[in-house]
């Protein structure tokens, strides 16, 4: 092969790596938070993500309440906007669904409650797959911007070897990155945060500190929801979609989690980032088909090697 | 301040606490002894409200604690350190402190609360940003009872506080705790300790298998036979 194809197309896969990598990383930290505060497994996290994208679409386009910011910047904070959105969807989801088989009323139950959030959150994964069919119909849609077909140039680096950086993209990434920091903001170093931690941590206890525990796990359960809707609103711009895409990107999510290290909130969001750079590494020797079969090649290859995920770390005394 | 009257306590069908009465007086120190399984970390967590009673009252400074959730007791100022001790074993020590002051009373105290809790534990400024999982077993007691005085409590409940410690520890241990009722806090102690439980205290019961079998202060206690004989260790 041509030496500067071959770097020209490393590059380009390293730096697509980069870019999608963190929104997968941000649409993992959801997933991530919703298991390490509440430890909860949710099936429904796709559907979440497909929520995200569709409230996006509904704010941006046709006469939705931000088309009159344009193609260039409205897709952007629609995506931003469809966090708060999904975060009330989420927090009624826990009210009445989720709430009744997690948190204290099944601590300390046989199962903890697993099976019956198992049926639970596959439950509302169907109903929401095959309702936003009916609601959304069929035909495939985007959030339409033009930053999705234009590209910053980098280079000539080597010979004829360019890098193209897709400008809704970078922009995605951007809004992932900060999203990002911001909640690990919130986590660390605001009240709401350490009584999230702490409520997951040990409940019990942090009842008898006087925090609501059931109202905790409740914004948890939200948080992880929109956050994830941001990654999907974000996505949105750059890939069609319909009501069935959670599926395809619910295995990315629960890979990254785990590689990021189970219970450890921000470390789904590096783990989101490596399954990235392997999808889109892969993509340069391997047929589309086979890129999930990449991932979780890599994926096999890092749990036999690291159980406890890239940053799951043990806070008990050795 | 606290006052329990026939309080009855049933897991499933079985009965934990029959017909369980205890008061305890502004500024007192109150101990409750009893073997193991007899009932004292139920009579706790009934207090704090992750156990529901069958049947009974439960009343602090004239509220009805029955009537409130869980998380709501914590607000009127009773802290509950509890058996095992139960840190956030992910939170470093001083998240452990703040979760403590958590209610109002104890934001709106911090930074006194938090130069007492450091005098009567400086091991505590010294590991602030450690990892409390990470703690020895009395350094974790001393961030659990750290964090139960947080939020600026009028009750402090105190369940076993020596467990697991060895004595060098528990002394230390005992000894600020009788130093923070010295200070004005109420305390309600279980203890297995019970020679120094009981010379802290002004009045003490006995629970066995679920029930009150004496009350009364310390003297009264030390002279009952059978305290002397299962608690005390004396033959005499
Ligand atoms: N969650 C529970 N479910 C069923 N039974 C329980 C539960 N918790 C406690 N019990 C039972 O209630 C009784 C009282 O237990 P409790 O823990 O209150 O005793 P204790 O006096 O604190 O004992 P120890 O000194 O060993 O701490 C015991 O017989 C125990 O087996
Ligand atoms: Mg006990």
């Amino acid at each position: 092969m041509d030496i500067e194809v071959l770097i020209e197309n490393v590059l380009n896969a390293l730096t697509a790596g980069i870019t999608i990598g963190c929104i997968y990383g941000l649409m993992c930290i959801g997933l991530g938070l919703i298991f390490g505060i509440m430890k909860v497994v949710n099936f429904a996290q796709g559907e979440l993500l497909m929520l995200g994208m569709f409230a996006s679409l509904y704010l941006v386009t046709g006469g939705g309440v931000l088309a009159f910011l344009g193609p260039y910047i409205g897709p952007f904070v629609g995506a931003m906007l469809a966090g708060p959105i999904i975060f009330i969807v989420g927090a009624f989801l826990h009210k009445f669904l989720i709430g009744r088989v997690s948190g204290l009323r099944t601590a300390g139950s046989i199962d903890d409650g697993h099976f019956g959030q198992l049926i639970v959150t596959l439950g509302i994964s169907l109903i929401l797959q095959n309702g936003g069919m009916i609601v959304f119909g069929s035909t495939p849609v985007t959030v339409r911007t033009p930053l999705s077909s234009s590209a910053f140039q980098v280079g000539p680096i080597f010979g004829d070897a360019t890098i193209f950086l897709n400008k809704a993209k970078l922009i995605a990434c951007a809004v992932a990155i900060v999203t990002a920091i911001a909640l690990y903001f919130l986590l660390e170093f605001t009240r709401i945060g350490k009584a999230l931690r702490a409520a997951a941590d040990n409940p019990t206890a942090a009842t008898y500190m006087g925090i609501d525990v059931d109202k905790y796990y409740r914004m948890a359960f939200g948080l992880g929801s929109g956050i994830t809707a941001i990654a999907g609103g974000l996505m949105a711009t750059y890939l069609s979609f319909g009501s069935f895409i959670g599926f395809d990107y619910v295995i990315i999510m629960y890979s990254g989690v785990v590689l990021g290290g189970i219970g450890s909130i921000m470390g789904a969001f590096w783990g989101g980032l490596t399954v990235g750079f392997v999808q889109q590494f892969s993509a340069l020797i391997l047929p589309p088909q086979l890129q999930n079969a990449a991932i979780f090649i890599v994926f096999l290859a890092i749990v036999m090697l690291r159980p406890q995920g890239l940053f799951g770390r043990s806070a008990e005394r050795a | 301040m606290l006052e329990i009257k026939n309080l009855s306590v049933s897991y499933g069908g079985l009965r934990a606490l029959t017909d369980v009465s205890l008061t305890v007086g502004e500024k007192q120190f109150v101990t409750v002894v009893g073997p193991n399984g007899a009932g004292k970390t139920t009579l706790f967590k009934t207090i704090s409200g992750v156990v529901k009673p069958v049947s009974g009252t439960i009343s602090f400074m004239g509220r009805d604690l029955l009537a409130m959730s869980a998380s709501d007791r914590a607000h009127l100022g009773i802290a509950h350190v509890p058996e095992g001790r139960q840190v956030f074993k992910t939170l470093t020590v001083r998240e452990n402190l703040e979760m403590g002051a958590y209610p109002k009373s104890g934001r709106e105290n911090w930074t006194r609360t938090l130069d007492r809790i450091h005098t009567l534990f400086p091991i505590l400024a010294e590991r602030a940003q450690q990892m409390a999982g990470t703690l020895s077993g009395g350094e974790q007691q001393m961030v659990a009872i750290g964090r139960g005085l947080a939020c600026a409590p009028k009750l402090l409940m105190l369940d076993e506080p020596s467990m697991g410690l060895a004595p060098a520890v528990t002394d230390t241990i005992f000894e600020r705790v009788s130093q923070i009722h010295k200070d004005g806090v109420t305390v309600l102690l279980v203890e297995q300790r019970v020679a120094e439980a009981l010379e802290l205290s002004d009045n003490g019961y006995v629970l066995e298998t679920g029930h009150m079998v004496l009350e009364g202060p310390y003297q009264t206690l030390l002279a009952d036979d059978r305290v002397r004989k299962s608690y005390l260790g004396l033959t005499e």
